[in-house]
């Protein structure tokens, strides 16, 4: 016995779904079995109008064990956190852990990662943050440090070696 | 009493959003708020979440350990620093297999996460641990005549499964700050809506329109500015502001305060202390401060 | 020594899947006592019974043990079959070896070696088991119905038709509940006080009716056949029997139209001195004694306007609140449902707009005896609106508010969509954001067909928000029918509230020992087979406080609750379980802390032989004086405290 997506031949990752549903309890958050679609979360999702998010659909999808279809795709990357989705689902399912779930299985299974998350990740690995103290230029075009203005030091890993090593060692890992 | 914390400044206040650690450094003392600086910290993890979660708990819990090495709370103005190290906490705390596993990593940094500080932001700082009433009692100048929209940002008030500083439907607790400065506010239907400031990292382009229509409702509403209270919000609205307008085809004009800043102002600071001056929304037309 | 068989069921498969019931059933015949060990598929059939007469016949038994299913289930059953196969009915003991074995466990070994646990243990107590007989007590024919919305009325009215005499109890002015708000009734459209009125007046006329309005219960005692009920009568301070319903008292309060009147869900006003709605039952005014400025401040005007107003001089400021006690043999609870505040999901704008409002509010405003006298208007400019929108599920089967279906949310809204196109005309643009229609009841499908063929615009999806932009409100919904995002404006939205329990309905089961089911409704003995029953004996449920339910639903309810207790009324004696408490005179002190432990008064102590003893009439076998007696002297009947040590022994 078998089930197929016609459409892209695909069957269902019932192994995955499961590693994605233990993820979700780990973090405390209901499974997407209990979604019955109402799309409360589209209707609702920051990132639908402008970029086509539909969060429900992922969750559907999920449900039915599609995964490779959502991490090939550029989808996920779109939606905003700003969990309009979690907070209002009255299953308690939260479509925007999910996204996180599944940007995680595309950036553990190699795929390209979009915009500036390498450069991102690269900074907090070397530095401990997301970016070096800038020097901001004002209004009236004066360009002042944190020095300048007796802010004190940037608190950072003292000891960036072990800092990075720990990181390394995460990297690799999944929730 | 005085209240000591650790601030946690996180990383886009302290490397580029000046004016927010500026009006926190003079306006909080003067409420009896004594910030400690701790050294070692890192970013709390929540712009990698899409990368890799782990990374995030790991970076949160180590942050937090550090502050209970020096046995204090933590103070974190940033929304989104504030979400990734309260969901850490509970996470944590209701996961000890999870904890045992950070604990493990954190141990070569010799750091153990316990969990038993608390983490607060500023509008749970001023409104709950404060007080109204302690605030009203240091306004110099109040800020009449003026109307103001606020913007409590998406990581701030959501998810409410995460015990958050305000109600996720229906924050009032910034109103109610603003109101004790003599100004008013008043609601508005985008009130909730995301700044999109998570996307710069990967879609610029739509992180800018959302933000453009949000000013754009703001101003055309007539309010005469915008408070917020999370750098990475602030830096959409404020820094961004005259691009956000190009991509949503308006021309803005709205004034956008940290909430710092005008609770500094309304104490009779100098705005050159609360860092107006890099404000680059056109803050000045309000001829406040 | 006693002669014990031991009978163990199978339940088909229910039992014999995790349990082996062959090794039980020869783990039996080797127990002390034991003469025969039987098993069989299902021994509560006529052959399982049989089995067990013909064995007490042939092996001489004097006491049966039955490993089966729950007491609660076959108890009753097979005490019928031993006392015909000659033994004693109170010298049967049941091994519950389904729920508490094969139902709980997976693994077969385990649970087979619990079942032989249980099987011990139920032999021990079956060694010592005594035959018991029992008594009868007589029974109060009267009855008693709590909530006079349409499920009290219709359970009266059965009862009282049957002869009975009936106390209707009511905690508003007028009796009607929820059925007397709503304009129309779904699916055929009858007019709502049209069918009710009727019936309002029938149970206020009836001769074996007795209406008790305005008043609430306070207080239960005794048990079926004979219950004490204290009702509390508020002070109306308006004498009823001078009252001619005139409303002059109404149109003279100094409060007039100052007040949110309830009955028109806050949507319409009224004074201090008021009467619910022109049909209310009793015809009679009252005055609300939080509001009224003479009872609140002691002062109203130079004189009470109201009564002045009275030409019947009915007003009577004196009045106290009176406490009745009434005896009855048998309750019907029918105290009905609230519904859920929308506030507390702000997102959907309930506290935000005055154009945002519930299904409940929008019967008001479409009742000709409304607040707008039918007249469908926008509250915000009382301006006609030419765009509404339902929202279905609004807290209904929704993890963070109400798990359940509220069950006549989608017909109801569908009811209404009918109603304002009728008074609308087709220029009225209506929408309708449901997640699934449930139109499951008689002829609700074919009305729903005829709502879909009524320009009616269906979203199947349920919106994030209702946004307030001053003139209108704006509302995104995601239709997952053709998989796109609509934005509509619209000047009225109206929320579909999921049903809840009554906000006060646990204090109310506290006081009438009842239980509650997980979301707060009250709970029947059994889902299926006893849906109007309570654990009470005595005390039955109908309508929405056992549950959501439609109109249809809660008058079959209210019909099969007054068979029910019709059942006990026309009984002139009950029999009495024997199962209660009793006394050994020998070792009885005559301390008296059995009396005063005792919730039901059974206990007594004789003065003249210093001896506590029961009424067998109201002792429930609750237990409370035998835990209390600190001289042992209080025992339970068949529970002695050398049974159940023996049993426990005999596991340990």
């Amino acid at each position: 016995m078998s089930i197929t997506d016609l459409t892209s031949m695909g069957e269902p990752q019932v192994e995955l779904k499961k590693e994605i549903n233990d993820r979700l309890s780990k973090l405390q958050d209901e499974v997407s079995d209990y979604c019955y679609q109402c799309a409360k979360c589209t209707s609702g999702c920051e990132a639908h109008k402008l970029l086509e998010l539909e969060p429900h659909k992922i969750v559907a999808l999920l449900k039915q064990g599609l995964i490779d279809e959502m991490v090939n795709s550029d989808i996920i990357w779109t939606c905003m956190s700003c969990f309009k989705c979690r907070e209002r689902c009255p299953q308690k399912i939260a479509p925007v852990e999910i996204l996180f779930a599944l940007k995680n299985l595309a950036v553990a299974g190699g795929k390209q990662v979009p915009g500036k998350y390498t450069s991102v990740l690269q900074s907090v690995l070397s530095i401990g943050l997301i970016q070096d103290a800038q020097s901001v230029t004002t209004k009236d075009m004066k360009t002042k440090t944190r020095d300048d203005l007796g802010l004190p030091p940037l608190s950072k890993p003292d000891d960036p070696a072990k800092f990075q090593a720990g990181l390394m060692k995460i990297a690799v890992e999944k929730v | 009493m005085k209240k000591k914390l650790a601030l946690y400044t996180g990383c886009l206040m302290s490397t580029e959003q000046y004016g927010y650690e500026l009006s926190v450094r003079e306006s909080l003392p003067l409420l009896d708020v004594q910030l400690v600086d701790i050294a070692g910290f890192s970013c709390c993890g929540e712009p990698l979440k899409s990368v890799n979660q782990l990374l995030t708990l790991y970076l949160s819990a180590r942050n937090l350990a550090i502050a209970e090495k020096h046995n204090l709370d933590v103070f974190a103005p940033c929304a989104m620093c504030h979400l990734a190290l309260s969901e850490c906490k509970q996470v944590l705390q209701n996961n000890p297999d999870m904890k045992t596993r950070i604990n493990e990593m954190l141990a070569a940094e010799e750091l153990t996460f316990e969990g038993n500080g608390e983490i607060v932001h500023t509008v749970d700082l001023l409104h709950d641990h404060i007080g109204i009433e302690e605030i009203a009692k240091h306004v110099k100048k109040p800020l009449k005549g003026l109307k103001f929209a606020t913007h409590y940002g998406c990581h701030l008030i959501r998810p409410s499964e995460i015990g958050r500083p305000d109600d996720s439907e229906h924050p009032v607790k910034i109103e109610a700050i603003i109101s004790v400065l003599g100004a008013e506010t008043a609601k508005y239907p985008e009130k909730l809506d995301c700044c999109g400031g998570i996307l710069q990292i990967n879609l610029d382009e739509s992180a800018l329109t959302k933000s453009g229509q949000k000013l754009k409702a703001v101003q055309n509403q007539g309010f005469d500015g915008l408070v917020d209270v999370c750098p990475w919000c602030h830096k959409m609205f404020d820094a961004r502001q005259v691009k956000a307008g190009e991509t949503v085809a308006a021309k803005l004009n709205v004034p956008v305060f940290y909430l710092t800043q005008l609770l500094g102002l309304a104490f009779g600071v100098k705005k050159e202390k609360l860092g107006l001056d890099f404000n680059i929304s056109p803050v000045d037309k309000l001829e406040i401060g | 020594m006693r002669r014990i068989g031991v009978f163990v069921c199978h339940c088909g498969i229910n039992i014999a899947q995790n349990v082996d019931v062959e090794a039980l059933t020869k783990y039996a015949s080797k127990l002390d006592s034991v003469v025969v060990s039987k098993s069989y598929k299902y021994m509560c059939s006529d052959v399982g019974a049989t089995l067990i007469k013909d064995s007490i016949k042939k092996h001489e038994l004097d006491g049966v043990v039955i490993a089966c299913c729950s007491p609660r289930m076959h108890e009753h059953t097979f005490r019928e079959v031993v006392s015909d196969g000659g033994v004693n009915q109170y010298r049967l003991e049941i091994a519950n070896i389904r729920e508490q074995c094969s139902w709980a466990h997976s693994d077969r070994e385990k649970a087979t070696k619990k079942a032989k646990f249980l099987v011990r243990s139920a032999v021990a107590k079956a060694k010592l088991l005594e035959s018991l007989e029992t008594s009868t007590l007589e029974v109060n024919h009267d009855a008693l119905v709590i909530g006079a919305g349409i499920a009290g009325i219709q359970a009266s009215l059965d009862l009282a038709n049957d002869g009975f005499k009936v106390y209707l109890v009511e905690r508003e002015p007028s009796i009607g509940g929820r059925m007397a708000q709503l304009d129309k009734t779904f699916p055929t459209l009858d007019c709502s006080s049209c069918i009710l009125t009727p019936k309002m007046m029938e149970v206020a006329n009836h001769p074996n009716v007795e209406l008790l309005t305005y008043s609430e219960v306070t207080g239960i005692e005794g048990s079926i056949g004979n219950y004490t009920v204290k009702i509390k009568k508020k002070p109306r301070y308006v004498d009823v029997e001078k009252c001619t319903g005139c409303g002059d008292c109404a149109t003279a309060c100094r409060l007039k139209d100052r007040i949110n009147s309830e009955f028109n869900m806050s949507r319409g006003k009224r004074g201090a001195a008021y009467m619910p709605f022109p049909q209310a039952v009793p015809l009679k005014y009252t005055i609300d004694a939080e509001h009224c400025l003479f009872l609140t401040r002691g002062k109203c005007g130079d004189k009470p306007a109201c009564r002045e107003a009275c030409d019947q001089k009915a007003i009577n400021f004196d009045q106290k609140e009176e406490i009745v006690e009434l005896k009855v043999g048998a309750i019907v609870v029918t105290t009905g449902y609230d519904l859920l505040d929308p506030t507390s999901m702000y997102e959907y704008g309930y506290a935000n707009s005055p154009d945002v409002i519930t299904t409940l509010e929008l019967e008001r405003l479409i009742s000709s005896s409304g607040p707008t006298l039918g007249e469908i208007l926008r509250p915000s400019d009382q301006q006609k609106p030419k765009s509404i929108t339902f929202i279905l599920c609004v807290g209904s089967r929704d993890e963070t508010e109400c798990t359940w279906c509220c069950r006549i949310g989608c017909m109801s809204a569908l009811k209404h969509v009918y109603l304002l196109r009728e008074k609308l005309g087709d220029d009225v643009e209506i929408n309708v954001c449901y997640t699934d229609v449930r139109s499951y009841g008689k002829g609700y499908e074919e009305f729903y067909r005829t709502v879909r063929g009524m320009k009616t615009n269906m979203f199947r999806g349920r919106p994030s928000e209702v946004q307030n932009m001053g003139d209108h409100q704006k509302i995104d919904i995601f239709d997952t029918t053709t998989n796109k995002l609509f934005e509509i404006t619209t000047d009225m939205v109206v929320l579909v509230p999921a049903l809840l329990p009554r906000a006060d309905a646990g204090d109310f089961a506290r006081l009438l020992h009842l239980t509650l089911s997980g979301d707060g409704f009250f709970l029947e003995a059994h889902p299926k087979l006893r849906p109007m029953d309570t654990f009470v004996n005595g005390i039955f449920i109908a309508g929405c406080c056992q549950g959501p339910k439609d109109i249809q639903d809660t008058v079959s309810q209210a019909s099969g609750a007054a068979s029910r207790v019709a059942t006990i009324l026309s009984k002139e004696e009950l029999e009495i379980d024997p199962l209660i408490a009793a006394v050994d005179a020998e070792v009885c002190t005559g301390c008296g802390i059995c009396v005063e432990v005792c919730p039901y008064e059974a206990r007594v102590l004789n003065e003249k032989t210093k001896i506590a003893e029961v009424n067998d009439a109201l002792c429930t076998g609750c237990g409370a004086c035998i835990a209390a007696c600190p001289s042992n002297a209080s025992i339970h009947k068949n529970f002695t405290k050398k049974q159940l040590l023996d049993m426990v022994d005999d596991i340990i």
